[in-house]
């Protein structure tokens, strides 16, 4: 019945082991459950295509950044570590100075993933030519996609989680 | 049914939807791509934008799951006010598809699209009530500054009668949509009749 028992990343990050928000979110399993996921999917190692983990990792990390939601870009941040990322590239990311990035496929990936979280309507065709033409293919595309429009789900689900459990709890 | 509407480029019409990148051939998926289209929506083997996204297979399935959970679920906040929240994310997000999908379905459920017409006209003054003009400013802030929502801004929702576990639904009819909006906004481009 409760396949969600296991607490989930957002439980994890943000949230009081078996308070009333965590309690809430119960209510809604499936939610919990596809939120997760989505999020195992989306950075499993065997996902396919040739989006690298680093390079999904480096898409959240900046993502996260541009919003800025702290929590979940110390998450995606993180990893990065053991996969011993440049640190000239990690601080490109880090100052938000896209041109500084040696790589053109992943200076394309970050400039998209930057118009789709500033003002995802800018985001046109011409956007999806430039990321073939730096070399993804169609899946890549499509994962991109996913990619940036999943994280822009989680910053919001977890700024709403963290401000309902600031909040007292209603009379 | 009510009058169409067409107001600062938005509508509740049916409107097609292109896709910019090649789409699979539904000859062509594996079993486990048919199962993923089945489960996502009725039409997913005959629409652009789900066999776009059926290149990354099980990325869709969750996806679907997780839309569908939170649209569809029985009890908590009414699905008509869901539909709302909707509506104003990719009126905001400018998402013109979505917008007149969730107009319709908003229109089904309430049988009126005033509050509808009002978020096409001016977001930021919508709501035929005070409930309503609540739930439409959370969708506006939730969306435009994720980064910064102080916790006394659900204070305004609770004041209109929503309960925790309706504040959580509608956090989550707000965040799918910045999901949704960023795959039709940036996968393809609507089609008007």
């Amino acid at each position: 019945m409760n396949s969600s028992a296991t607490p989930d990343l957002l439980d994890r990050l943000l949230l009081t082991a078996g308070g009333p928000v965590q309690q809430l979110r119960q209510a809604r399993g499936k939610v919990v459950s596809a939120t997760q996921g989505s999020y195992e999917a989306l950075f499993d190692a065997d996902l396919p295509g040739n989006l690298s983990l680093e390079e999904r990792l480096l898409v959240a990390w900046y993502a996260c950044r541009l919003t800025p939601h702290a929590p979940l870009a110390a998450h995606y941040r993180e990893p990065l570590h053991l996969l011993a990322t440049d640190p000239q590239t990690l601080a490109a990311v880090e100052k938000d100075a896209l041109t500084e990035l040696q790589s053109p496929r992943l200076q394309a990936m970050l400039g998209f993933t930057r118009t789709l979280v500033r003002n995802p309507v800018e985001g046109d065709r011409e956007a999806l030519n430039a990321l073939l033409a730096a070399g993804l293919e169609t899946i890549d595309v499509v994962t991109l996609g996913q990619l940036i429009a999943f994280i822009s789900y989680q910053v919001r689900l977890a700024a709403g989680l963290s401000a309902l459990q600031a909040l007292e709890p209603a009379q | 049914m009510s009058e169409s509407l067409n107001i600062q480029g938005f509508t509740n019409r049916t409107l097609g939807w292109k896709a910019w990148l090649p789409i699979l051939d539904p000859a062509q998926a594996s079993p486990a791509q048919q199962a993923v289209l089945e489960e996502s929506h009725p039409q997913a083997k005959v629409s652009q934008y789900y066999l776009t996204l059926i290149h990354q297979p099980e990325v869709l399935r969750q996806r679907s799951l997780a839309f569908n959970a939170i649209m569809y679920a029985p009890g908590g906040l009414s699905r008509a006010e869901r539909e709302l929240a909707s509506a104003v994310v990719s009126r905001i997000n400018q998402c013109v598809f979505c917008a007149s999908v969730h107009a319709q379905r908003f229109e089904q459920l309430a049988k009126r699209n005033d509050a509808i017409a009002q978020v096409f006209a001016d977001p930021h003054t919508a709501g035929t009530t005070p409930r309503e003009q609540a739930i439409v400013q959370f969708a506006i802030d939730l969306t435009l500054a994720p980064g910064d929502l102080p916790p006394e801004r659900l204070l305004a929702l609770r004041e209109q009668g929503l309960n925790d576990g309706e504040i959580l639904d509608l956090i989550h009819a707000i965040a799918i949509f910045a999901w949704a909006n960023r795959l039709m906004l940036n996968l393809g481009e609507p089609v008007w009749p």
